[in-house]
């Protein structure tokens, strides 16, 4: 299994006491698999994201990717995987605002000290057609234009995981029916594993898994038809 | 690669303007402490070679005897020019007229400093002299042809040798300020001096050698010379060891430079620390990216120290340009309006320059930067995530040191540097305490108000933590601004009060009783503004409580030495100039005990200073004698004196039932516009035995240095006022940050922009205003310790600044906040939501 957890829980003490924002979950995702957890907002869904991805730390349990296990490992350390096996899209694009487009998709390959890191850039950049935009900044970038950024950037690297924090819900119907044709052509071509939070059934019903988490809960949806 | 990143932030950055107000902060404390420091130093320079001509030289030694061969010739060998100057006592025969004179003897190269001015005839236009007399001539005082009834070309006698008076002698630079009492002025040959057979051992000379030349040689010298010197016999002298007028405005406009300098520096240093801590917390979301991104810590410190270096380096090279360029098109105005060559600034003022950028640079963005470092990943999905607050007291510990720090490498002195700092620091705390009261007030205020008050107040509330951390840098800067308005004002006003412009110009003595009615009447008539009429009795002093004077004093005596000094230390020994009067001068105040008023007792008032030499005070009695005849009386009070005044001012004043019986002759001080100065020989035509001491040149000097550094103090003030604009804008910018999303969803959910620009300009006005008064009240404390401990100056109450202090901070802070607000404001609903997203 790429990701792995075992009776993941994440607590938050609040002035009203412990707040049990993910219940112990078990779950195990394959490598290659397309997986959406959906679910209403606050039932944990970027929570438990955040844990898989290594950005938080769990109250109990294990996460591990690639057998290797997030729990074992200082903030150093889960940067290192994450420089190494994992892609973000946000919801927010997260783009740095003071760099070029160019620059932004090259960013995580240069962290990660690839002396390819422009060309590689400027194939996803064109791949994702935005040739002729490499010297925008993203405030002179559309929303849509903005995520397909977001998308080469998370490719650039060639990581095992895509992790997607409703990749979708600051665009448009339209421009978001692209972006998400966009990022699913994407991670066919480079067999990546995609994990993705939404609240868009008809976005999750193009992934082959679908998780529901509801007050910290999670569950597999059965898939009535294929 | 990080080194990359680093540099491509930077270049981005620095052209979408986005690190302006860090760079602008930077560049404005190197390009103040840099043209400070070059300023000050070259302007102090040129004060010191200006205020040297008071002195006629940069250096005196002066000596009971005369002064070894060997030490002129080892300061002439050291590259140092030298003349003598010797000063005596004698009488001068005219005929059958005699008089006493002051006797000044000088050789080739007097005056090294300044100049000697000569006229014609007495009162005529006098004009620069060129050369010295000759052997067998003197140049005499104006006073002295009217007490002699002199013509140019009669001889005068004095000691075994004749001169013959060639010229009006009408301005020498070293006259100093004790006029009054002196006797007039004769001006002869050194090489003539011999002849006159005055000097032989036991009699009463002072052996003046006068030095000029570069300062690292004089201090050589200096060096040389001290342990060879005798306290009994020698006193080695510069320009700032006076007493005179000149020198205490002098000293005066030093700290007053060195002060408003430092106050500058520190402005400029918050304003970098406002930018800095900017400064990081717009990184906080690059830098959760970088890590989302899998950035090491080390690698987001390198790319971010090196940013942050590379911007220090930008921004003190351009500093460094614009202090250097600033300075010197100042100093060519200066030097222009001074009349004198500044000489160039030392490297000094560029190593604390760039120090300063440097240190202000790194030091308070040490703990920003370290929170920056520490940014949770996860701020990717929770923006309300800022990092760990835990080592918050090293930013304070960081800050303080920074500023303790510049606050010493600027001035170099720890007493002075401790007592800002503490000072600051308590009243940094103050400013805290008294804003949060402050708010707390406000809001119970505010409740009644209409909406975009309301919305100001609810915001004001809300945010009380941040805000009053704000007021305190709002305070500061206002404070500072305040501070050194009010000091350059009492300053200028106490100077003004020293010189006004109907300051007596001249000096009127030997007025015979019958006269004074009649002189007194004359000035009436032609409207001329004369002093009150003071009777002198010449005397001496005798004894303290039964003990003879002449051993008591001896060993002052021995060390005072008169010139710049002034008169007082000289004055016992020989006659005093003894006075009576019913009511205290002006100029004097009693310091302990009671002025006499009505009180017919025999009693005695005495100058403070006198008093504290002569270790005599309240009920000591002192024994005078007055042509023969010996009296004692006891000291009733004892009164401080402002010498600076220029009018007649005495050690000695008895009350009138004392002294009225003694014969007296009076004197007063009176002043004449110069182009009047022509009625002055109608004037004193009935009055042949009266002598006039005309004090223009002096004043005109002095009003001369006083505009001077008028001028440099403007300058301070100019630089001191950008750098507190620049802290108030990177405050509002930064507080605005804070209030964006606020607005955003204020502006989404339909909030007019008027109503939104409103509640934020209240809410500035408010802060401001609040700031304004805090500021008010600790300027009031500052400037009364100022002025009582360091300005020698009189504390004052400046109701005006009660005023202008919450109204300025209300309307600067309310204006920049508006401005700042509206750009915000004319954006686009959906612009502004992307910007936060």
């Amino acid at each position: 299994m790429l990701i792995q957890t075992t009776q993941l829980k994440k607590d938050v003490e609040t002035s009203e006491g412990i707040l049990h924002i993910l219940q112990p979950t078990d779950l195990q995702i394959a490598a290659g698999e397309t997986v959406a957890i959906v679910g209403a907002s606050g039932s944990g869904k970027s929570t438990l994201l955040s844990l898989l991805a290594g950005l938080d730390l769990a109250s109990a349990g294990n996460v591990s990717i690639d057998n290797v296990n997030l729990g074992d490992l200082d903030e150093e350390q889960r940067a290192k995987v994450r420089a190494d096996k994992i892609g973000f899209i946000f919801q927010s694009f997260l783009l740095i605002p003071s760099l070029t487009a160019l620059e932004n998709v090259m960013l995580p390959a240069e962290l990660a000290g690839n002396r390819d890191a422009e060309k590689q850039a400027r194939e996803l950049l064109s791949k994702v057609g935005l040739q002729d935009r490499l010297t925008h900044y993203p405030n002179q970038l559309s929303g849509g234009e903005q995520q397909r950024v977001a998308i080469a950037r998370a490719f650039v690297g060639t990581p095992k995981i895509l992790f997607a924090d409703e990749p979708t819900g600051n665009l448009d119907a339209a421009t978001g029916q692209k972006v998400e044709d966009l990022l699913f052509q994407m991670n066919e071509e480079s067999g990546t594993t995609l994990v993705m939070v939404t609240h868009d059934s008809e976005l999750a019903k193009r992934c082959q898994r679908v998780l529901r988490m509801d007050a910290g809960q999670l569950s597999e949806v059965v898939r009535d038809v294929a | 690669m990080w080194h990359k990143i680093s540099w491509r932030l930077l270049k981005h950055e620095l052209r979408r303007g986005e690190l302006t107000i860090m760079a602008a902060a930077i560049v404005l404390s190197v390009t103040a402490v840099l043209s400070l420091a070059l300023f000050t130093d070259r302007l102090q320079a040129g004060l010191t070679e200006r205020s040297a001509e008071f002195l006629a030289a940069d250096r005196v030694l002066s000596s009971r005897r005369d002064v070894s061969e060997d030490w002129i010739a080892r300061a002439q060998a050291e590259g140092l020019q030298t003349a003598q100057r010797v000063v005596f006592n004698s009488m001068a025969f005219a005929g059958e007229q005699l008089a006493l004179v002051d006797v000044k003897a000088v050789s080739d190269g007097y005056p090294l400093r300044g100049e000697l001015r000569v006229a014609e005839q007495p009162y005529a236009q006098d004009a620069l002299a060129e050369g010295l007399p000759a052997a067998d001539e003197a140049w005499v005082a104006a006073a002295l042809f009217q007490e002699l009834q002199l013509e140019i070309g009669d001889t005068i006698e004095i000691g075994d040798s004749g001169f013959t008076v060639t010229k009006v002698l009408t301005y020498e630079p070293d006259v100093g300020f004790s006029v009054f009492t002196d006797s007039p002025n004769v001006l002869i040959n050194y090489s003539e001096l011999a002849a006159t057979g005055l000097i032989q051992p036991g009699s009463r000379v002072r052996f003046n050698v006068l030095y000029a030349g570069e300062p690292a040689a004089l201090d050589a010298y200096e060096e040389w010379l001290r342990p060879q010197l005798n306290d009994d016999t020698h006193n080695w002298r510069s320009v700032e060891d006076g007493d005179s007028p000149l020198a205490r405005s002098l000293r005066r406009a030093e700290r007053f430079m060195l002060l408003a300098s430092l106050l500058g520096v520190v402005l400029a240093a918050t304003a970098v620390a406002v930018a800095a801590q900017r400064y990081c917390q717009r990184n906080y979301d690059v830098v959760a990216i970088f890590k989302t991104m899998g950035a090491q810590r080390s690698q987001i410190q390198k790319i971010f120290i090196l940013h942050l270096l590379l911007l220090t380096t930008f921004s003190i090279g351009i500093g460094v340009a614009l202090g250097w360029l600033i300075q010197s098109q100042v100093v060519d105005l200066v030097a222009q309006y001074f009349d004198v060559n500044l000489p160039p600034g030392s490297g000094r003022g560029y190593l604390l320059a760039i120090g300063t950028g440097l240190v202000s640079a790194v030091m308070f963005t040490l703990y920003p930067l370290l929170r920056l470092v520490g940014i949770p990943p996860l701020r990717v999905l929770n923006r309300q995530l800022t990092g760990t607050d835990r080592l918050r007291w090293l930013h304070w510990v960081a800050s303080g040191g920074t500023i303790y720090l510049l606050l010493w490498l600027y001035s170099q002195q720890w007493l002075l540097s401790t007592a800002l700092f503490v000072g600051g620091a308590l009243a940094a705390v103050l400013l805290l305490v008294v804003g949060r009261l402050f708010i707390r007030a406000s809001r119970q205020a505010g409740m009644q108000a209409g909406s975009a008050w309301r919305l100001a107040m609810a915001g004001l509330q809300r945010r009380a933590q941040a805000n009053s951390v704000q007021m305190l840098s709002f305070s500061t800067a206002i404070m500072l601004l305040l501070l050194v308005l009010a000091l350059r004002h009492e300053l200028l006003a106490d100077w003004q009060r020293q010189l006004p412009d109907d300051a007596p110009n001249y000096f009127l003595i030997n007025v015979a009783e019958d006269d004074v009615e009649q002189l007194q009447q004359r000035f009436a008539e032609r409207n001329i503004a004369a002093e009150d009429m003071y009777p002198i009795v010449p005397g001496r002093m005798t004894a303290v409580n039964g003990v003879p004077v002449v051993d008591e004093v001896s060993k002052e005596e021995r060390e005072s030495d008169a010139e710049v000094q002034g008169e007082q230390r000289e004055g016992f020994g020989r006659e005093l100039s003894l006075t009576w009067r019913d009511t205290l001068p002006p100029n004097n105040e009693i310091t302990a005990g009671e002025w006499w008023g009505e009180n017919a007792e025999p009693q005695v008032s005495i100058e403070s200073e006198v008093a504290e030499r002569m270790r005599v005070g309240l009920g000591d009695e002192l024994e005078f004698n007055i042509g023969g005849e010996v009296f004692t009386v006891p000291i009733t009070s004892i009164r401080e004196v402002n010498w600076g005044s220029l009018q007649p001012n005495f050690f000695m004043i008895f009350n009138t039932s004392t002294l009225e019986e003694f014969p007296a002759t009076y004197i007063s001080s009176f002043n004449l516009p110069q182009e009047r100065k022509s009625e002055l020989y109608e004037l004193f035509k009935p009055f042949p035995q009266v002598s006039l001491i005309d004090l223009d040149a002096i004043m005109d000097q002095l009003r001369e240095v006083i505009e001077q550094v008028s001028v440099a103090i403007l300058f301070v003030l100019i630089l001191v006022i950008v750098a507190g604009i620049l802290v108030l804008l990177a405050q509002v910018q930064a507080s605005l940050e804070e209030r964006e999303k606020e607005l955003v969803i204020l502006r989404t959910l339909g909030a007019p922009a008027k109503l939104l620009s409103r509640a934020v300009t209240y809410e500035f006005v408010i802060l401001g205003a609040i700031s304004g008064l805090i500021a008010t009240l600790a300027m009031e404390l500052s400037l009364y310790i100022l002025q009582t401990q360091v300005f020698e100056l009189g504390a004052t109450f400046h109701w005006r600044f009660w005023l202008v202090g919450p109204l300025a901070g209300a309307v600067i802070v309310g204006l920049m906040g508006r401005i700042a607000c509206a750009r915000l404001i004319r954006r686009n609903t959906a612009q502004l939501i992307r910007r936060l997203a």
